[in-house]
């Protein structure tokens, strides 16, 4: 009948249409414009009250703290530690809690997987909107941070992009979780087992220094002490070649985590 | 745009061997039970789901090596509505533009156009948990039609509704249907299918038992006019005995014995004694009980 669309093949696995993630990440800004006061708590607010309380009053109790080359207030350290923990929060909250939502509650995945989007436009176009609300969060939280003189250096203007990366990787793996998850309740664990105990324990609120030499190596493989050493590394202005692997673990957690949250929603939604 | 195909999962073969052509214009029915395999069916043709073996075609376009492209020109409707409950109406439709690739500004106008086609215009700005079952299944189909699509597949439209919504999804698509729209639908309500479909196909437990526009069917596999036998009370088993003695085929469902016509007549009951008899006019579940000894209903 039509024959340019009868000769033509969708070419496997390297069929990808760009307009299919805008699409998704469209439909997402719909909703996020619609109740934006409301997100925006959670966006600036929230953060904010933590980093207060943290930098301005435990800060207070608290000498200095040494970082690579030199030592800096408790409030210049954890500043940046908040900043990415929190964006990590969001990207994790978005694409595990709000993904399965979508895939189980209100069957929205089926939906969009009716239209002529592909699953891995689909997986990437989550990712990429929980990457657009960590880089939201990311923004008002070190602008509330450099504003309040927490932030030593030009070069913290690369926290956004660290806050960006941060929520690829995080959104990757909370689709995973989303997808394998039986139940909400079972994905509450994705908070209590693995947002909480990543949230203090990257290097965030201490050195990973501080802890027992055992643990140590334990911290370095959890994978927001990475961006949270970028950051503070960014955010003081002491910079060195080993930032390098951090930035490289974040990259090759983002490239393992998608094709993998790819093929457990197609074994879950494309049968 | 013909399909001949078969869907596995593992050994069990939900769909087994189905084979099917759809003109242009026409609404073609699925009529069988749960687990008929209409659903596998659908999604295969959407290129949805795997086909274990041979081939669906729409327009020229093969759903299995062309899984997306086959979206691009159809517009499914799924048993779940799948609405965002975040978003408004109206937003529903013009989000479910942007996975086509439309603009905002084409979306939107889409998104109008089916609105005041599907009688949602006044009910744009309100949310979707707002629509009770009639209106929240409208806006479903309405979606589908935001990309023009030159078929639509309307997977059990109407499953789960009370009667008075679904009397107003069937108006809605009778609409449709007039617009010239190409349909397939599934369903495992007889009406519906009498009602909608140009043409049917009868599927059980993944085979397709028979074909052919509605009224053929019925004169074909139940005669005009079906008899319905309720024995009374303790004459069941001599019932049943004089309907076999007289070579009359009969289903029981409930407490009645359902004898379908022969040859376009009806059957001659004057014999038999101990039940009341009456005659109603056949239809398609009486073509489904002759074909398989069950009804549509039952699971």
């Amino acid at each position: 009948m039509n024959e340019s669309l009868a000769s033509r093949r969708d070419s496997g696995r390297f069929d990808f249409r760009l307009r299919g993630v805008v699409g998704v990440w469209l439909g997402h800004y719909t909703a996020f414009k619609g109740g934006w006061m409301i997100e925006m708590t959670g966006i600036i607010l929230e953060p904010v009250f933590i980093l207060a309380a943290v930098a301005f009053g435990i800060g207070e109790l608290v000498g200095e703290v040494q970082t690579r080359d030199d030592g800096v207030s408790y409030a210049v350290f954890v500043a940046p530690g908040i900043v990415i923990g929190n964006a990590m929060w969001h990207s994790l909250f978005e694409c595990s809690w709000g993904a399965f939502r979508r895939l189980q509650t209100n069957r929205i995945y089926d939906s969009i997987l009716a239209a002529p989007v592909s699953m891995r436009e689909l997986v990437l176009g989550e990712i990429t909107w929980g990457a657009t609300r960590a880089l939201m969060t990311t923004a008002a939280v070190l602008a509330f941070a450099t504003a309040t003189g927490l932030v030593e250096s030009p070069w913290a203007i690369g926290i956004l992009g660290v806050g960006l990366l941060t929520g690829f990787m995080f959104g990757g793996f909370g689709l995973i979780a989303a997808a394998i998850a039986p139940s909400t309740h079972m994905l509450t664990l994705v908070f209590t087992m693995v947002a909480t105990p990543l949230f203090f324990f990257s290097g965030t609120f201490f050195p990973v220094s501080t802890l027992p030499p055992w643990a140590q190596p334990l911290a370095w493989a959890l994978p927001l002490s990475h961006p949270v050493r970028i950051a503070r590394a960014l955010a003081v202005g002491e910079l060195y070649m080993a930032l390098l692997w951090s930035l490289l673990y974040l990259i090759v957690a983002t490239l393992i985590f998608f094709p993998i949250a790819v093929k457990l929603l197609s074994r879950r939604l494309l049968i | 745009m013909p399909l001949d195909s078969s869907k596995k999962f593992g050994d069990f073969s939900a769909v087994d061997g189905i084979t099917f052509d759809v003109h242009h214009g026409e609404t073609f029915g699925m009529l069988g039970p749960n687990g008929a395999g209409k659903t596998s069916t659908l999604r295969m043709m959407s290129g949805l789901s795997p086909v274990t073996s041979g081939e669906s075609e729409i327009d020229g376009i093969d759903a299995t090596s062309n899984p997306r492209s086959i979206r691009d020109v159809i517009g499914v409707v799924s048993q779940q509505d799948g609405l965002d409950p975040d978003i408004s109406v109206r937003d529903n439709l013009t989000v479910y533009g942007f996975y086509f690739g439309l603009n905002r500004e084409m979306a939107n106008k889409r998104a109008d156009e089916v609105l005041d086609f599907f009688g949602l215009k006044a009910r744009g700005g309100d949310s979707v948990d707002d629509l009770f079952g009639g209106m929240r299944r409208r806006l479903t189909i309405a979606r589908a039609f935001v990309s023009r699509p030159r078929l639509v597949i309307l997977d059990e439209p109407t499953t789960g509704l009370d009667p008075n919504s679904r009397n107003q999804v069937w108006e809605q698509l009778a609409i449709l249907k007039n617009s010239g729209v190409t349909v397939v639908m599934s369903t495992h309500y007889m009406e519906e299918a009498a009602i909608l479909c140009d043409r049917l196909v009868i599927m059980d437990e993944g085979k397709i038992l028979a074909a052919g526009t509605p009224d053929d069917l019925i004169r074909d596999q139940a005669g005009a006019e079906v008899a319905q036998v309720r024995p009374e009370s303790g004459q069941r088993d001599s019932v049943q005995r004089q309907l076999k003695d007289g070579g009359h085929e009969a289903t029981e469902i409930g407490a009645i014995f359902t004898v379908r016509g022969v040859n376009g007549n009806r059957a001659d009951l004057s014999n038999i004694s101990g039940a009341r008899i009456s005659y109603r006019a056949a239809n398609l579940e009486d073509v489904f009980m002759g074909l398989t000894g069950r009804d549509l209903e039952n699971e």
